[in-house]
């Protein structure tokens, strides 16, 4: 029990300071697309002190102090769900207590909590980005859930272990390669996840200024901050040990983790935003007859 | 639903962390953006590939909620003074203002204006002013240098100076605005 | 399209003056009681769709305001303008908020800075840009805005002077033009 709790703790700072450092990159990386200089890498642990440190004298009410830890719940709970290394004893956390399904639910559970702390704050344009963003997810869960259910159906369990038992010997049993339609569609949607540019509309800057942390100020916006980070990692491993084989070391974990991470930052600066029923209907057509075609594939 | 209490008086009681929080609060100045007069368009080129002031840890945010830094770009006409005044109350503390222009030190050019202010330190405290008309952007990058180097040395206080004397600079405030219509204290 | 106006013109009013005159665009000053009449047959008549700006000027010596309507057509971009003199004090006039409800920000605007009333539009009492002004209208030319600036936000600091000319004098050592001592000049 003591060894469960140490390393529960252990793998949400080592995942805050990933997620941290994984930030920096991307800004570092983005401004040399800009031709820029760019922030430290250590730029957002300082910005966490600061917002940390600062007064807080601003709420609007219960569900406005409860939605931060809301959201560092879910993504905490998504990271300990998941085994980090297969076999590894320690880093396989609380895996052995969930599948898929209770992932799935987590995932959503952050989420849902910002939205209602957002709507507490009474912000209209906190309102507006939620309103924008459950239909958002609506339309992202839909092939996600769909392509989940594609691993489930081909590989009979909906255990994450099992899943990645299953896909070990070889590159080519990678679910990558064995239902490449429906990893395509699972890689459209971790772009809305993660809120980069073309589906960014719920924080939208220039258009609803910040969208759902409006209000929120100081110590909330650093827990916020926090959570994101964590469950950005949480929603890498994920995906690694989903689609791209798991991770059997920590080298393996961390090229993986860091090469996913790449990805949306190369999508997102040349892209601009799309507008909200944009955006729904592409996330309702092109992943979901993407991922229709595997499981087409895998029923027949 | 809103507070109207007029805040406490600034106690000086962080005293283990004081160092590493000036620095972090240095190094990570995020600015509200509001442009309240001309020199705002001087903001623009900061942000971009020449003078890109992201390297120094400074960043645009969209709400004064979250932002530490005020700048008063340029001439402040009464009406503006209002909003400036609402905006900055609600920025937690520390706070900081930066005051672009000479129209904010003695009206400048628009001295004789019927509209706007001359002295901008009677009405907020103002932490570094940045003269000029406008002040290009390697000055304002200066002054944000100064005012980092003020934080550090931990002379940065024009809210604490605020909350201490908030009763002569609501009388300057309500001499100049003629419909005065905001809460004791804009939370 | 400018013959139309100078038709319309002739046939409405006989005694106005062609202010200036190009290619589409025309200024001319009418009396004050027949304007209304040329804007709305400019309107309805010439095409003269759009409502620009309503400005006014304060010509303090002969104690008028001069008034001047800017329209425009959205056919052919060409520009018409109709002034007219009002007397400065208890100055009325009629307002155009029924043919383009836009004039109604107009008004308000001249109405505070000028003190013009347009007794028609309802909403010429709000406050516009200056919020709670009291006293005479800014604009008008008889209101001291250095005196009242001063009065208001204060004395303007003093410069110190410095001639560039005791600098180099003081550095050099070298007084071969007169220098003008630091309090001789304001």
């Amino acid at each position: 029990m003591t060894r469960l709790l140490v390393s529960v703790i252990l793998t949400s700072l080592g995942a805050l300071v990933y997620g941290l450092l994984l930030g920096g990159v991307s800004r570092v990386i983005t401004a040399s697309i800009h031709g820029r200089i760019g922030p430290r890498l250590t730029q957002n642990f300082i910005d966490l002190w600061k917002l940390f440190r600062k007064e807080s004298s601003i709420h609007h009410g219960t569900m406005f102090w409860m939605a931060p830890m809301f959201r560092l719940t879910g993504g905490i709970g998504v990271l300990l769900l998941v085994p980090i290394i297969a076999g590894n004893s320690v880093l396989t956390n609380m895996s052995f207590s969930g599948d898929l399904l209770l992932v799935l639910y987590f995932m959503f559970f952050g989420c849902l909590g910002m939205a209602l702390g957002a709507g507490d704050s009474g912000h209209p344009y906190a309102v507006v980005a939620v309103s924008r963003g459950l239909l958002q997810m609506s339309a992202y869960e839909l092939s996600f859930s769909a392509a989940v259910l594609v691993l489930a159906l081909g590989l009979g369990t909906f255990s994450i272990e099992n899943i990645v038992s299953a896909q070990q010997g070889g590159i080519l049993n990678w679910n990558v390669f064995r239902f490449p339609f429906a990893t395509a569609a699972a890689l459209i949607t971790f772009l809305p996840m993660n809120m980069t540019y073309p589906f960014n509309i719920v924080l939208a800057p220039q258009e609803i200024p910040i969208g759902p942390p409006t209000e929120y100020s100081s110590r909330f916006l650093s827990f916020m901050f926090s959570g994101r980070a964590i469950f950005g990692v949480a929603k890498l491993i994920l995906f690694v040990n989903l689609f791209f084989g798991g991770a059997g070391s920590w080298s393996s974990l961390l090229i993986k983790t860091f090469l996913l991470y790449m990805y949306p930052l190369f999508v997102s600066p040349v892209f601009p935003r799309f507008r909200t029923e944009q955006s729904v209907r592409f996330l309702w057509f092109v992943p979901t007859s993407l991922v229709a075609v595997d499981l087409l594939r895998v029923i027949l | 639903m809103y507070c109207n209490k007029i805040p406490d008086k600034p106690v000086d009681n962080e005293k283990i962390w004081k160092k590493l929080d000036d620095l972090a609060r240095a190094n990570s100045l995020w600015i509200t953006a509001y442009g309240t007069g001309c020199g705002a368009i001087e903001l623009r080129p900061l942000h971009t590939s020449r003078f890109d002031m992201e390297r120094f840890g400074i960043a645009m945010r969209p709400t004064p909620r979250q932002s530490d830094v005020l700048i008063i770009s340029g001439y402040l006409s009464v009406k503006t003074l209002k909003r400036v005044i609402r905006v900055y109350e609600q920025i937690q503390d520390p706070k900081y203002i930066l005051a672009l222009g000479s129209c904010t030190i003695d009206g400048g050019m628009y001295f004789d204006s019927y509209n706007t202010i001359n002295i901008l330190d009677r009405y907020i405290p103002v932490d570094v002013y940045v003269n000029g008309c406008m002040p290009r952007p390697e000055a304002v990058i200066d002054g944000f240098i100064l005012l980092m180097k003020k934080i550090k040395e931990g002379k940065a206080v024009g809210w604490k100076r605020y909350k201490e004397n908030l009763e002569y600079y609501r009388k300057n405030q309500r001499e100049i605005i003629r419909n005065w219509d905001l809460p004791d204290y804009n939370w | 399209m400018a013959d139309d106006l100078m038709t319309m013109l002739r046939e409405t009013v006989e005694d106005y003056r062609v202010i200036r005159k190009r290619h589409g665009y025309l200024h001319v000053s009418v009396p004050r009681e027949r304007v209304m009449e040329v804007i709305v047959t400019a309107k309805s008549r010439c095409g003269k769709n759009v409502l620009q700006l309503i400005s006014a000027v304060d010509r303090i010596e002969r104690d008028i305001f001069q008034l001047t309507w800017i329209l425009e057509s959205t056919e052919d971009a060409s520009i018409f303008m109709v002034s007219a003199d009002y007397p400065r004090e208890g100055c009325k006039v009629p307002t155009l908020k029924d043919m383009w409800p836009s004039a109604v920000f107009f008004e308000r605007e001249l109405r505070e800075m000028f003190g013009i009333e347009f007794p028609g539009n309802p909403r010429q009492d709000e406050d516009f840009l200056l919020e709670g002004w009291e006293g005479i209208p800014p604009m008008r030319r008889d209101f001291d805005t250095l005196e009242y600036s001063m009065k208001t936000y204060g004395e303007r600091r003093k410069r110190e002077h410095v001639d560039p000319r005791r600098l180099i004098a003081e550095h050099t050592g070298e007084w071969d033009t007169p220098v003008p001592s630091r309090k001789e000049k304001s």
